[in-house]
């Protein structure tokens, strides 16, 4: 017996060790400092640090912060314009290719109290849940995205909230041990180390004034054609192929068979975050984004639920008119088939402003 | 089932688990039918081959105890040897030997098989043969359970690539079986975690490099190019097989079984006849004590001895496979080694360590290359004088130099081998220091194949 012991001592040491250099890399800020900021896990880190930073100093005020991926694309600076005329500070925490189960955890750190913000604005391309190829249950990014935001309690949890058994592993190796989950980042760190460092404190000092400042390109699909019904398309005139390539993307999403798979995804993780505020005064409001330069007429829309639609029965759950933003959905205001352009940003960060200033009892919206 | 896998673990503890709570008696039985089943999760159908020649060579074991020697004796050995030769040459060298004679018939196309290689048949027949063997020369009591020997071939630590165990030390550990010391289990995890690291950490990603090279040679001119190419092969290799055969060391240990060492830093190897002593060494010993030593060894003069290098190594060669580029690696190695004895070289730090690190390199190109066309290309590139660029990143380089600060300490410290009987923080630091690196560098998620697995 005291064989056994030795033995299942050193290996539980063994276990301990490795586990606290980890930890201690991986769970300090030692490591995650130095995220290359072009990364997932390090854009993600920075948003979240920006908009940390910008509570510190800004708390008094009257803040909604937005979530939402790439489609949500406003500027809180045009949005701010109408301060004060709408009493409300805009900021968005929404990171490009993010979705609920990211918004979660960036939430949780962001708003530990969950009673920071007058309003935490949920941008959604569809209040249907309409499902597309993927399981959004079984993206591998998402452990890439929040990785720096797990907690070791979350492990199996978040690991359960995939489907695919490989996944589930390597979600809970990551969970465990986040240096697997980051590998890729330290090996490119080694390579060279010190224009890392350059580049994030670089990125860090200047994170807020680029982002608040973007510029979104001017590039339009302008003549952009399509027939719903068969599928073809005519390119604007002067098309790049990354615009006829975002068209495919869409098409190619289009027609598969309605599993509920999204909508089970939106129950689990939209439900998580709206739970985080139950009984709290920030109110949380879900807005129908604008589509695409000419999107899908409602009938072809062929989904099997409608969860935001159910939300907002509870008490601090609002939609934002589904139509309010039809009018945008304009070629001449996209840049590709789903993202607007400079011209659709600036008409459509103000209109959100206003709108949501509205349905706080603010301005009103329309 | 790669040794590098989930489930391959999952396997591992079910096998140890249920070795451990059965009866004595019974276990070396689980062992057996775990064997088997670790062959037949890569390919059942060749289950019936595996046990057609263990039933030959335990066959002929017994044959060969009751028979006084003689002619029929060594009748009985040659249509074991024959049964063993025939297997391995149909399976691995039969498309090679249709398409040479063809081409020397003058014939375009030759017969063509379409058959895949039995997983480790080369090792398997190797190690049956040896016993065969060493029952012929009265070495070796011929095993009365068919179970036993069975178990002596198929024993999945070291079923697919080796190391090649000979039937005394197996045996012997077998009949005499005794629970592992925890200094026997520890030392065990450590070559396990060992190995592990080896292949994910260091030779999954060297491979990278040599792949990318390797399948682009003339896309990547210059002799820096070809230099850093052909050393991230001659590492993946290493690190490869050595990684390999010290998880199957360590397995075995855990299971109370003791194999002989394979790898001793061979690239720390002063001469090439150093490097052999060094590298692969179950398949060295086996083709000195039944290739080379029955050839006549060195005995017969200066000449001779070249000659049996030459025949040792070219069959050493072409046993990796059935292609001329292995049997010019052999050549090469032969030559190297009858140069060596020729000409007196000495071991002499650091100079001869470097030039025989070189040496092996050279060979490498002709044992990865995909054909002779390629061999050619790359030496062409590693001698032009165009420099070209290097092709490992900072990272590795840095990989690489631990490697190399271990194997040194290792090689006068023997440090690796005193840390199962050192306290439990000092084996519990090394264990986590070696995870860690598979976590920062390890290649996951895609079971890379072990080299050796296609041998």
């Amino acid at each position: 017996m005291p064989r056994t012991r030795r033995i299942v001592a050193a290996c539980f040491l063994s276990v301990v060790l490795w586990f606290g250099v980890d930890a201690l890399l991986f769970r300090t800020n030692l490591y995650p400092s130095i995220l290359e900021p072009d990364s997932t896990a390090g854009e993600y880190e920075l948003v979240l640090m920006r908009e940390r930073e910008f509570f510190k100093r800004h708390s008094h005020e009257k803040i909604v912060t937005t979530l939402g991926n790439s489609q949500f694309a406003y500027l809180p600076r045009l949005a701010n314009e109408l301060t004060s005329q709408t009493g409300y500070v805009f900021r968005h925490a929404g990171v490009a290719g993010t979705n609920p189960r990211t918004w979660f955890y960036m939430m949780r750190d962001l708003d530990p109290t969950a009673d920071r913000y007058e309003a935490l604005v949920i941008g959604l391309s569809s209040f249907d849940d309409e499902d597309g190829p993927a399981n959004p249950a079984d993206g591998w990014y998402d452990l890439h995205y929040a990785i720096v935001r797990l907690r070791l309690a979350d492990t199996l949890d978040f690991a359960r909230s995939y489907e695919d058994s490989h996944l589930r592993w390597v979600a809970l190796r990551g969970g465990i041990f986040k240096g697997f989950v980051l590998q890729r980042d330290i090996q490119e760190f080694l390579s060279a180390p010190a224009e890392r460092i350059r580049k994030v404190r670089a990125d860090r000092r200047g994170y807020e004034y680029w982002t608040y400042t973007f510029q979104e390109s001017e590039r339009s699909m302008s003549g952009f054609q399509i027939d719903w019904q068969t599928g073809r398309y005519t390119p604007s005139p002067d098309a790049d192929q990354e615009q006829k390539d975002s068209v495919q993307s869409v098409l190619y999403r289009r027609g598969f068979p309605q599993s509920g798979k999204l909508g089970a995804f939106y129950r689990v993780w939209l439900g998580r975050l709206l739970d985080r505020y139950r009984g709290s005064r920030t109110k949380i409001i879900f807005v129908r984004l604008p589509r695409g330069p000419v999107p899908a007429p409602d009938g072809m829309i062929r989904a099997r639920s409608a969860v935001v639609r159910e939300f907002a029965q509870r008490p601090n759950v609002m939609l934002c008119p589904e139509r309010r933003f039809d009018e945008l959905e304009r070629p001449e205001l996209f840049k590709d088939a789903i993202h607007l352009n400079r011209a659709g940003i600036a008409r459509f960060s103000p209109m959100l402003a206003e709108q949501i200033a509205g349905m706080l009892g603010g301005s009103t919206g329309n | 089932m790669l040794f590098h896998t989930p489930q391959f673990f999952l396997f591992l503890i079910a096998t140890l688990a249920l070795f451990y709570v059965s009866p004595k008696r019974l276990g070396k039985y689980v062992l057996l039918a775990a064997s088997y089943f670790f062959y037949a999760t890569w390919n059942y159908k060749f289950l019936a081959l595996l046990i057609a020649l263990t039933a030959i060579d335990y066959t002929a074991g017994l044959w060969l105890e009751r028979i006084p020697p003689g002619r029929r004796r060594k009748l009985v050995l040659i249509l074991s040897l024959a049964a063993n030769l025939s297997f391995l040459g149909f399976f691995k060298y039969f498309n090679f030997l249709a398409a040479n004679l063809a081409l020397i018939a003058g014939r375009s196309g030759a017969l063509r098989l379409d058959v895949i290689l039995p997983l480790g048949i080369s090792f398997h027949t190797f190690q049956s043969m040896s016993y065969v063997i060493d029952v012929y020369r009265g070495e070796q009591q011929a095993v009365r359970n068919p179970l036993d020997y069975a178990l002596f071939i198929c024993f999945f630590p070291q079923l697919v690539a080796g190391p090649i165990v000979r039937a005394r030390d197996f045996f012997r550990d077998l009949w005499k079986w005794q629970r592992p010391s925890s200094g026997d289990v520890l030392h065990g995890l450590l070559l396990l975690v060992l190995g592990l690291t080896k292949k994910m950490a260091f030779a999954d990603q060297f491979a990278a490099v040599a792949n990318g090279y390797f399948a682009n040679v003339t896309g990547n001119p210059g002799m820096l190019t070809a230099w850093s190419g052909v050393i991230a092969f001659g590492l993946q290799i290493y690190f490869d097989f050595s990684g390999y055969t010290d998880m199957a060391i360590g397995m075995a240990k855990l299971l109370g079984f003791h194999f002989p060492i394979n790898f001793r830093r061979p690239y720390l190897a002063g001469t090439v006849t150093e490097f052999w002593r060094r590298w692969h060494i179950s398949l060295s010993t086996w083709l000195r004590d039944y290739l080379y030593i029955p050839l006549g060894g060195n005995r017969g003069g200066r000449w001779l001895t070249y000659r049996n290098l030459m025949i040792t190594m070219l069959l050493g060669g072409l046993w990796h496979g059935a292609s001329w580029n292995f049997v010019v690696w052999g050549g090469y190695q032969g030559a190297l080694l009858s140069a060596e004895r020729a000409l007196g070289i000495r071991r002499g730090y650091p100079f001869t360590v470097v030039t025989t690190f070189a040496l092996q390199m050279i060979g490498w190109v002709f044992f990865r290359s995909a054909d002779m066309g390629q061999s050619m290309a790359v030496l062409r590139q590693m001698f032009a004088p165009q420099l070209g660029h290097n092709l490992f990143t900072p990272w590795q380089i840095g990989l690489a130099l631990i490697a190399l600060a271990a194997a040194v300490g290792e090689e006068y410290l023997e440090w690796f081998e005193r840390i199962a009987r050192r306290p439990a923080l000092a084996f519990a630091s090394a264990i986590c220091g070696m995870l860690f690196l598979i976590e920062i560098f390890g290649v996951l998620d895609q079971a890379i194949p072990f080299i050796y697995f296609q041998f």
